[in-house]
């Protein structure tokens, strides 16, 4: 029993966040670059659990919680649950169906999309060109397409189970992005001649979004290994992640907002992108209650 | 990382689990601190008998000398066996002793370690005082030195186990006019001295378990003082964040249990088709499977780097706040029945009525909540 990211993991995830800061900062989400999606490729992130490169899931939970901080493309989680489950190297998109409408994010140069229908995974061959929209996520353009096409179920049920993972890491990521905003901020931020952080009243705020941080990321590597150990409660551990992470993505997202006060509520300032990040990593592969209640732990 | 157990740790865990099932009383542990005192020191006596007692204590003493992982089995399968709270050994077993442990002089050592992990001896705390409580460097109790003894005069409160206590690890100001966390000394005070008296306070849960001590000219020896004279402050911080970080598997294990009564509780009487109800318990399912992989956390990072993390307080504050979330939870599920409660009752209404000291002891949630702050995010301190 080691929950603790060993050196290699360490490096990794140093090498992760470095890059990222570097060359995906959160503030330039909304308008990514043309040749990121070459440069994440090329990292190898869209595909490290895929045969070849064969890392486990804790490791690559490492590094998709350090994307998901500066709000990478959410096309990364669906391309790289295709490439561990269907193999090769194409780009997959990211759908969310609901009744008779299905988005498709982050869907340029992708001929099919990957999403979960019930309890599986399944891949939706797309239509040769579609225009596309930006939403409440600004850095997530999507595409609006009928259901009729019929999604291709995959046959093994860890597929489900590796993008809710995975789009757990996003989310505990992206909790960890606005307490970093919001403790850098009440530092700096002064009123009656203090820094804000003084207040216990922004104290506390900053220290409760700290403990949904520390219990949303340390489901994710319980999670994470279960799903490597490949027991029989794994889809628990799963499911208890990605709720935690999407509560503490949502609930630190509107945190950030208030501790930043009037500047919070701008377009100019960046802690509502964590926010309505939160709202999107919600709707992909979301948990059912009855996960949560039944399932063996 | 991993979340399995090698051969020689699952090899523990069966031989834990068998004289567990073997050995755990029938009957329950009496509610009163004063009626369990002979049922708390037979099982302690009992445990340390089998070699239970103490496992990751150093042999010399009467310990194991075992891991700190085996230690964390032990506990885990302590209380899935629901085997009885240590109650009275309480401060000895997970406080004085490990205190001890990393303070103590050999002579101090010798003596009391064993007596503790015996059941022999039951230590309480002397931290608290009416005027100090979160704010413990506000301590007023006075140690006057005078030949080669301490003075000792002034009131300690909320001392559990006060009323049934041989020592008392005793924090008190031995330098006249000093301030804050300096001139404090940690001291092993005799219970049974002259000018010592208890006053015990009733809690709302109806139970007698602490009580308001007075100091009146008390002696205590002065080779009696742990760490030296002046560095009690230090000798009082070394072991709380161990006491945060692993002094918790216990209640994380009975969380897990607790949660899964709900669920079939709520099941039971139909409650769960209310989808808020349904929504908080797989939340609060969810939060006591993260409780535990936080705590394996720490314990990963106390083996990796000797030290326990600031994360500690955050295991202390959540496991306090989800205990009593759950405690509230129950409550609701009885409905009205719950106004059936009569003081001596052991139910859920109980648990939820003790509970309220989970988010006040040891320092307050909003004590916690500022170390988070501080220590783990840099922010500004206000006191």
């Amino acid at each position: 029993m080691d929950l603790t990211p060993n050196s290699d993991q360490s490096a990794l995830q140093t090498a992760t966040a470095d890059w990222c800061r570097d060359n995906m900062p959160l503030d330039g989400a909304r308008n990514r670059p043309e040749h990121l999606w070459r440069d994440l490729a090329d990292m190898g992130w869209t595909g490290m659990t895929a045969p070849g490169m064969g890392l486990d899931h804790a490791t690559e939970a490492l590094v998709f919680a350090e994307l998901g901080r500066e709000l990478a493309p959410v096309g990364l989680l669906s391309t790289a649950v295709a490439a561990r489950w269907i193999g090769g190297d194409a780009r997959v998109a990211l759908a969310i169906p609901h009744e008779k409408l299905t988005r498709v994010f982050d869907p340029q140069d992708c001929a099919s999309a990957l999403s979960i229908w019930g309890n599986c995974a399944g891949l939706l061959m797309l239509p040769a060109s579609l225009d596309t929209e930006t939403g409440l996520d600004l850095s997530a353009p999507y595409a609006t397409i009928a259901l009729e096409l019929v999604p291709n179920p995959l046959d093994d049920p860890r597929a489900a189970l590796h993008l809710q993972l995975l789009a757990a890491a996003y989310g505990v990521g992206v909790a960890d992005a606005a307490r970093d905003m919001a403790a850098d901020y009440a530092k700096i931020r002064e009123q009656f001649d203090r820094p804000i952080g003084w207040f216990q009243s922004l104290k506390h705020i900053c220290a409760d979004m700290a403990v949904r941080c520390e219990v949303a990321r340390s489901q994710l590597y319980y999670a994470a290994c279960a799903l490597d150990a490949g027991g029989d409660d794994a889809a628990f551990h799963v499911a208890a992640a990605k709720r935690l992470a999407d509560s503490s993505a949502l609930d630190n997202g509107r945190a950030n907002i208030q501790v930043h006060g009037g500047i919070g509520m701008t377009d100019e300032a960046v802690p509502h992108l964590c926010l309505k990040r939160a709202h999107l990593l919600s709707f992909i592969a979301p948990v059912d209650t009855k996960d949560l209640l039944e399932s063996a732990a | 990382m991993e979340i399995g157990f090698n051969a020689e740790e699952t090899r523990f865990r069966e031989e834990c689990r068998e004289w567990l099932h073997a050995n755990v009383p029938e009957e329950k542990r009496p509610l009163h601190a004063a009626d369990a005192l002979e049922f708390d020191k037979a099982w302690q006596r009992r445990l340390f008998d089998a070699g239970w007692a103490g496992i990751n204590w150093p042999v010399e003493y009467g310990g194991r000398g075992l891991s700190i992982v085996q230690q964390v089995i032990w506990l885990e399968e302590y209380a899935q066996a629901d085997a009885p709270w240590i109650g009275a050994n309480f401060v000895g077993v997970n406080h004085g002793g490990p205190t001890l442990i990393m303070n103590a002089s050999e002579e101090q050592k010798a003596y009391h370690l064993p007596r503790i992990l015996k059941g022999d001896a039951i230590w309480c705390q002397g931290f608290s005082e009416p005027g100090a409580g979160s704010d413990l460097a506000g301590i007023n109790t006075r140690g006057r030195i005078e030949g080669d003894a301490l003075v000792v005069n002034g009131s300690k409160i909320w001392t559990s186990f006060a009323h049934v206590a041989d020592w008392q690890e005793l924090v008190l100001r031995t330098e006249e006019g000093s301030l804050r966390h300096k001139g404090l000394s940690w001291v092993i005070c005799d219970m049974h001295a002259p000018g010592i008296s208890i006053s015990p306070i009733r809690k709302m849960s109806g139970q007698v378990e602490f009580a308001q001590v007075f100091y009146d000219d008390v002696r205590i020896p002065l080779e009696n003082v742990v760490g030296g004279l002046g560095n009690g402050w230090r000798v009082a911080m070394s072991t709380l964040s161990f006491e945060r970080g692993t002094g918790f598997i216990a209640d994380q294990v009975k969380q897990s249990q607790e949660i899964d009564e709900l669920i079939s509780t709520a099941r039971a009487n139909g409650k769960i088709r209310d989808d808020r109800i349904a929504g908080e318990l797989g939340q609060m399912r969810a939060e006591v499977a993260a409780l535990r992989a936080m705590t394996y956390r720490n314990i990963s990072t106390v083996i990796r780097t000797g030290q326990p993390g600031p994360e500690s307080s955050v295991i202390r504050l959540f496991t306090s706040e989800l205990g009593q979330r759950l405690e509230r939870m129950g409550v609701l599920l009885m409905g009205s029945a719950a106004l059936d409660f009569r003081y001596g009752d052991d139910n859920i209404v109980h648990d939820y009525l003790r509970g309220f000291a989970a988010t006040i002891a040891g320092g307050t949630a909003q004590i916690q909540r500022d170390i988070i702050a501080e220590r783990l995010l840099g922010l500004p301190k206000s006191r």
